[in-house]
Protein backbone atom coordinates (compact mmCIF):
# COMPACT_ATOMS: atom_id res chain seq x y z
CA UNK A 1 0.00 0.00 0.00
CA UNK A 2 2.90 2.14 1.01
CA UNK A 3 4.33 1.58 -2.11
CA UNK A 4 1.44 2.26 -4.22
CA UNK A 5 1.23 5.45 -2.37
CA UNK A 6 4.57 6.48 -3.09
CA UNK A 7 4.26 5.63 -6.53
CA UNK A 8 1.05 7.86 -6.89
CA UNK A 9 3.21 11.00 -5.02
CA UNK A 10 5.72 10.60 -7.28
CA UNK A 11 3.75 11.14 -10.53
CA UNK A 12 1.93 13.76 -9.71
CA UNK A 13 5.28 15.96 -8.11
CA UNK A 14 6.50 14.94 -11.91
CA UNK A 15 3.81 15.51 -14.01
CA UNK A 16 1.66 18.61 -12.68
CA UNK A 17 4.84 20.63 -10.46
CA UNK A 18 7.88 19.65 -12.37
CA UNK A 19 9.49 18.40 -8.95
CA UNK A 20 11.07 15.06 -8.54
CA UNK A 21 11.36 13.24 -5.38
CA UNK A 22 13.87 11.38 -3.66
CA UNK A 23 14.29 9.78 -0.56
CA UNK A 24 15.71 11.75 2.41
CA UNK A 25 19.05 9.05 2.62
CA UNK A 26 21.32 11.40 4.69
CA UNK A 27 20.09 14.80 3.93
CA UNK A 28 18.09 16.91 6.42
CA UNK A 29 15.50 18.41 4.30
CA UNK A 30 13.53 21.78 5.63
CA UNK A 31 10.53 20.87 7.36
CA UNK A 32 10.06 23.27 9.57
CA UNK A 33 8.10 26.69 10.27
CA UNK A 34 4.77 26.96 8.84
CA UNK A 35 3.09 24.40 6.96
CA UNK A 36 -0.28 23.70 4.93
CA UNK A 37 -1.89 19.90 5.70
CA UNK A 38 -4.89 18.70 3.47
CA UNK A 39 -6.20 15.59 4.45
CA UNK A 40 -8.31 13.74 1.58
CA UNK A 41 -11.47 11.73 2.74
CA UNK A 42 -12.12 8.45 0.48
CA UNK A 43 -15.57 7.04 1.76
CA UNK A 44 -16.40 3.18 0.46
CA UNK A 45 -16.37 -0.37 1.78
CA UNK A 46 -12.44 0.34 3.43
CA UNK A 47 -13.05 4.14 4.08
CA UNK A 48 -9.53 5.74 4.34
CA UNK A 49 -7.95 9.39 4.17
CA UNK A 50 -4.51 10.64 2.91
CA UNK A 51 -2.86 13.49 4.13
CA UNK A 52 0.22 15.68 3.22
CA UNK A 53 2.09 18.29 4.82
CA UNK A 54 4.10 20.38 2.89
CA UNK A 55 5.83 23.08 4.35
CA UNK A 56 4.81 26.91 3.00
CA UNK A 57 8.42 27.47 0.96
CA UNK A 58 7.19 24.11 -0.90
CA UNK A 59 3.90 25.54 -1.27
CA UNK A 60 5.18 28.50 -3.18
CA UNK A 61 7.61 25.91 -5.30
CA UNK A 62 4.99 23.76 -5.96
CA UNK A 63 2.47 27.14 -6.86
CA UNK A 64 5.05 29.00 -8.96
CA UNK A 65 6.12 25.42 -11.13
CA UNK A 66 2.05 24.66 -11.20
CA UNK A 67 1.04 28.12 -12.67
CA UNK A 68 4.43 28.88 -14.46
CA UNK A 69 4.40 32.27 -12.70
CA UNK A 70 6.79 33.43 -9.80
CA UNK A 71 6.54 32.28 -6.16
CA UNK A 72 6.32 36.21 -5.29
CA UNK A 73 3.19 36.45 -7.40
CA UNK A 74 1.38 33.52 -5.53
CA UNK A 75 -1.11 34.59 -3.28
CA UNK A 76 -2.21 32.43 0.15
CA UNK A 77 -5.99 31.12 -1.78
CA UNK A 78 -3.19 29.88 -4.73
CA UNK A 79 -0.91 27.97 -2.11
CA UNK A 80 -4.34 26.65 -0.07
CA UNK A 81 -5.39 25.44 -3.44
CA UNK A 82 -2.33 23.98 -5.03
CA UNK A 83 -2.09 22.28 -1.70
CA UNK A 84 -5.49 20.65 -2.12
CA UNK A 85 -4.87 19.52 -5.65
CA UNK A 86 -2.19 17.94 -5.03
CA UNK A 87 -3.59 15.89 -2.23
CA UNK A 88 -6.70 15.22 -4.65
CA UNK A 89 -4.30 14.15 -7.15
CA UNK A 90 -2.63 11.71 -5.13
CA UNK A 91 -5.59 9.92 -3.61
CA UNK A 92 -6.60 9.63 -7.20
CA UNK A 93 -3.79 8.43 -8.77
CA UNK A 94 -3.23 5.75 -5.82
CA UNK A 95 -6.79 4.82 -6.38
CA UNK A 96 -6.04 4.13 -10.31
CA UNK A 97 -2.79 2.17 -9.18
CA UNK A 98 -4.44 0.19 -6.63
CA UNK A 99 -7.74 -0.95 -9.11
CA UNK A 100 -9.76 0.13 -6.40
CA UNK A 101 -13.71 -0.71 -7.49
CA UNK A 102 -15.51 2.35 -8.48
CA UNK A 103 -17.11 2.17 -5.35
CA UNK A 104 -14.83 4.35 -3.80
CA UNK A 105 -16.01 8.18 -3.65
CA UNK A 106 -13.39 11.11 -2.86
CA UNK A 107 -14.88 13.44 -0.79
CA UNK A 108 -13.76 17.16 -0.49
CA UNK A 109 -10.05 18.20 1.15
CA UNK A 110 -9.84 19.95 4.29
CA UNK A 111 -6.92 22.32 5.03
CA UNK A 112 -4.95 23.48 8.09
CA UNK A 113 -1.94 25.34 8.84
CA UNK A 114 0.34 23.71 10.66
CA UNK A 115 3.13 24.63 12.77
CA UNK A 116 5.92 22.11 11.64
CA UNK A 117 8.14 23.25 15.01
CA UNK A 118 5.89 21.67 17.26
CA UNK A 119 6.61 18.33 18.70
CA UNK A 120 4.72 16.06 16.29
CA UNK A 121 1.64 13.54 18.03
CA UNK A 122 1.67 9.85 17.29
CA UNK A 123 2.30 9.48 13.86
CA UNK A 124 0.16 7.96 11.57
CA UNK A 125 1.07 4.21 11.08
CA UNK A 126 1.06 4.93 7.18
CA UNK A 127 3.77 7.53 6.53
CA UNK A 128 6.30 8.20 4.10
CA UNK A 129 8.72 11.06 4.49
CA UNK A 130 10.18 12.37 1.24
CA UNK A 131 12.85 15.12 0.56
CA UNK A 132 11.59 17.67 -2.49
CA UNK A 133 14.67 19.74 -3.39
CA UNK A 134 15.52 21.47 -0.31
CA UNK A 135 12.79 20.11 1.86
CA UNK A 136 10.41 17.89 3.42
CA UNK A 137 7.05 16.56 2.37
CA UNK A 138 5.25 14.44 4.61
CA UNK A 139 2.52 11.94 3.32
CA UNK A 140 0.57 9.84 5.14
CA UNK A 141 -2.40 7.47 5.34
CA UNK A 142 -5.39 6.40 7.77
CA UNK A 143 -7.35 3.60 7.41
CA UNK A 144 -11.21 4.43 9.32
CA UNK A 145 -13.16 1.22 10.42
CA UNK A 146 -15.71 -0.22 7.57
CA UNK A 147 -19.16 2.13 8.23
CA UNK A 148 -21.29 -0.74 10.40
CA UNK A 149 -24.11 -2.59 8.11
CA UNK A 150 -27.44 -0.35 8.90
CA UNK A 151 -29.85 -2.33 11.19
CA UNK A 152 -32.76 -3.51 9.19
CA UNK A 153 -35.77 -1.59 9.86
CA UNK A 154 -38.20 -3.42 12.19
CA UNK A 155 -41.75 -4.22 10.19
CA UNK A 156 -43.98 -1.72 11.66
CA UNK A 157 -46.70 -3.55 13.07
CA UNK A 158 -49.90 -3.61 10.72
CA UNK A 159 -52.87 -1.81 12.68
CA UNK A 160 -56.71 -3.49 11.56
CA UNK B 1 -12.90 30.70 -35.56
CA UNK B 2 -12.52 31.45 -32.08
CA UNK B 3 -13.99 29.08 -29.60
CA UNK B 4 -15.54 30.03 -26.68
CA UNK B 5 -14.35 27.72 -23.82
CA UNK B 6 -16.17 27.42 -20.32
CA UNK B 7 -13.70 25.99 -17.66
CA UNK B 8 -15.21 24.15 -14.64
CA UNK B 9 -13.46 23.39 -11.37
CA UNK B 10 -13.49 24.22 -7.89
CA UNK B 11 -10.24 24.97 -7.93
CA UNK B 12 -9.74 28.42 -8.99
CA UNK B 13 -5.88 27.60 -8.82
CA UNK B 14 -6.84 24.52 -11.68
CA UNK B 15 -8.99 26.67 -13.72
CA UNK B 16 -6.07 28.73 -14.14
CA UNK B 17 -3.91 26.23 -15.28
CA UNK B 18 -6.05 25.36 -17.68
CA UNK B 19 -6.62 28.58 -19.10
CA UNK B 20 -2.62 28.82 -19.60
CA UNK B 21 -2.56 25.30 -21.36
CA UNK B 22 -5.28 26.79 -23.84
CA UNK B 23 -3.52 30.12 -24.66
CA UNK B 24 -0.14 28.24 -24.92
CA UNK B 25 -1.12 25.47 -26.37
CA UNK B 26 -2.33 27.69 -29.46
CA UNK B 27 -5.91 26.65 -29.10
CA UNK B 28 -8.11 29.29 -31.34
CA UNK B 29 -9.52 30.52 -27.83
CA UNK B 30 -12.16 33.48 -28.13
CA UNK B 31 -13.84 34.38 -24.56
CA UNK B 32 -12.90 32.03 -21.66
CA UNK B 33 -15.21 31.78 -18.51
CA UNK B 34 -14.76 30.14 -15.79
CA UNK B 35 -17.45 28.32 -12.95
CA UNK B 36 -16.80 26.76 -9.64
CA UNK B 37 -19.57 23.81 -9.71
CA UNK B 38 -22.14 22.61 -12.30
CA UNK B 39 -24.71 25.22 -11.35
CA UNK B 40 -22.74 28.27 -12.23
CA UNK B 41 -21.47 26.76 -15.42
CA UNK B 42 -25.43 26.39 -16.39
CA UNK B 43 -26.40 29.78 -15.72
CA UNK B 44 -23.21 30.82 -18.39
CA UNK B 45 -23.96 28.15 -20.66
CA UNK B 46 -27.69 30.18 -20.63
CA UNK B 47 -27.16 33.03 -21.36
CA UNK B 48 -23.36 33.09 -23.13
CA UNK B 49 -22.51 31.45 -26.62
CA UNK B 50 -20.22 28.28 -25.24
CA UNK B 51 -18.80 25.82 -27.69
CA UNK B 52 -16.49 23.66 -25.35
CA UNK B 53 -17.13 23.10 -21.55
CA UNK B 54 -14.09 21.36 -19.88
CA UNK B 55 -15.28 20.31 -16.38
CA UNK B 56 -14.05 18.60 -13.45
CA UNK B 57 -15.76 15.70 -12.03
CA UNK B 58 -15.87 15.91 -8.41
CA UNK B 59 -17.05 19.31 -7.33
CA UNK B 60 -19.22 20.91 -4.35
CA UNK B 61 -22.54 21.67 -5.49
CA UNK B 62 -23.76 20.29 -8.54
CA UNK B 63 -20.28 17.91 -9.83
CA UNK B 64 -19.53 17.06 -13.23
CA UNK B 65 -22.24 14.06 -14.29
CA UNK B 66 -25.21 16.23 -12.65
CA UNK B 67 -23.85 19.30 -15.34
CA UNK B 68 -23.85 16.80 -18.15
CA UNK B 69 -27.33 15.28 -17.60
CA UNK B 70 -28.71 18.56 -17.40
CA UNK B 71 -26.91 20.21 -20.08
CA UNK B 72 -28.50 16.66 -21.95
CA UNK B 73 -31.97 17.96 -20.50
CA UNK B 74 -31.61 21.18 -22.17
CA UNK B 75 -31.95 21.24 -26.12
CA UNK B 76 -30.30 24.15 -26.37
CA UNK B 77 -27.26 23.11 -24.82
CA UNK B 78 -27.25 19.59 -25.17
CA UNK B 79 -24.85 19.97 -28.29
CA UNK B 80 -22.32 21.15 -26.63
CA UNK B 81 -19.23 19.20 -26.46
CA UNK B 82 -17.82 18.43 -22.79
CA UNK B 83 -14.67 17.24 -21.60
CA UNK B 84 -13.96 16.02 -18.16
CA UNK B 85 -10.75 17.50 -16.62
CA UNK B 86 -10.92 14.91 -13.45
CA UNK B 87 -8.49 12.83 -10.43
CA UNK B 88 -11.19 9.95 -11.43
CA UNK B 89 -9.84 7.81 -13.67
CA UNK B 90 -11.91 4.77 -13.58
CA UNK B 91 -13.21 3.41 -16.49
CA UNK B 92 -16.55 2.04 -14.53
CA UNK B 93 -17.39 5.73 -13.59
CA UNK B 94 -16.32 7.70 -16.54
CA UNK B 95 -17.69 4.97 -19.48
CA UNK B 96 -20.79 5.41 -19.09
CA UNK B 97 -20.92 9.43 -19.06
CA UNK B 98 -18.90 9.18 -22.49
CA UNK B 99 -22.96 8.02 -23.43
CA UNK B 100 -24.26 11.22 -22.02
CA UNK B 101 -22.55 13.29 -24.28
CA UNK B 102 -18.79 13.67 -23.05
CA UNK B 103 -16.46 14.09 -25.71
CA UNK B 104 -13.56 12.70 -23.69
CA UNK B 105 -11.70 12.79 -20.51
CA UNK B 106 -8.26 13.39 -19.27
CA UNK B 107 -7.11 12.21 -15.85
CA UNK B 108 -5.26 14.64 -13.58
CA UNK B 109 -2.50 14.54 -13.22
CA UNK B 110 -1.91 15.63 -16.78
CA UNK B 111 0.79 16.91 -19.13
CA UNK B 112 -0.78 20.02 -20.82
CA UNK B 113 0.21 18.09 -24.06
CA UNK B 114 -2.87 15.78 -22.94
CA UNK B 115 -5.22 18.59 -23.32
CA UNK B 116 -3.54 19.65 -26.89
CA UNK B 117 -4.29 16.16 -28.07
CA UNK B 118 -7.94 16.05 -26.77
CA UNK B 119 -8.91 19.26 -28.15
CA UNK B 120 -6.93 18.85 -31.31
CA UNK B 121 -9.35 15.81 -31.49
CA UNK B 122 -12.52 17.18 -30.57
CA UNK B 123 -12.46 20.50 -32.06
CA UNK B 124 -10.61 19.56 -35.58
CA UNK B 125 -7.04 19.62 -36.31
CA UNK B 126 -7.60 23.37 -37.58
CA UNK B 127 -8.42 24.84 -33.68
CA UNK B 128 -5.24 24.18 -32.66
CA UNK B 129 -3.08 25.96 -35.10
CA UNK B 130 0.77 28.05 -34.58
CA UNK B 131 1.48 24.68 -32.08
CA UNK B 132 4.16 25.36 -30.12
CA UNK B 133 6.28 22.47 -28.84
CA UNK B 134 4.71 22.63 -25.03
CA UNK B 135 8.03 20.41 -24.11
CA UNK B 136 9.62 23.51 -24.35
CA UNK B 137 6.99 26.23 -22.39
CA UNK B 138 7.52 26.94 -19.21
CA UNK B 139 4.95 26.28 -17.00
Amino acid sequence: MLKTLRAATFEVLETMFFLFPEDPEGITPDFGGLGLRAWVPVAGPQPFRVGITVPLGLAREMGGNFLGITPEELGREHLEDVVREAANMIVGAFLMRSRASGAFLLRPPTLEMVDLNRPPGAAPPHRIFLCVGDFGLEVMMELAPPAAPRPRPEREAVVR
Amino acid sequence: MAYNVLIVDDSATMRALIRKILVISGFDLGESYEGADGREALNIVRSRRVDLILSDLNMPGMDGAALVKALNAEQQQAGIPVVLITTEGRPEVLEPLLKHGVKGYIKKPFRPEAIKAMLGRIMGEASVHHAQDLAGCDF
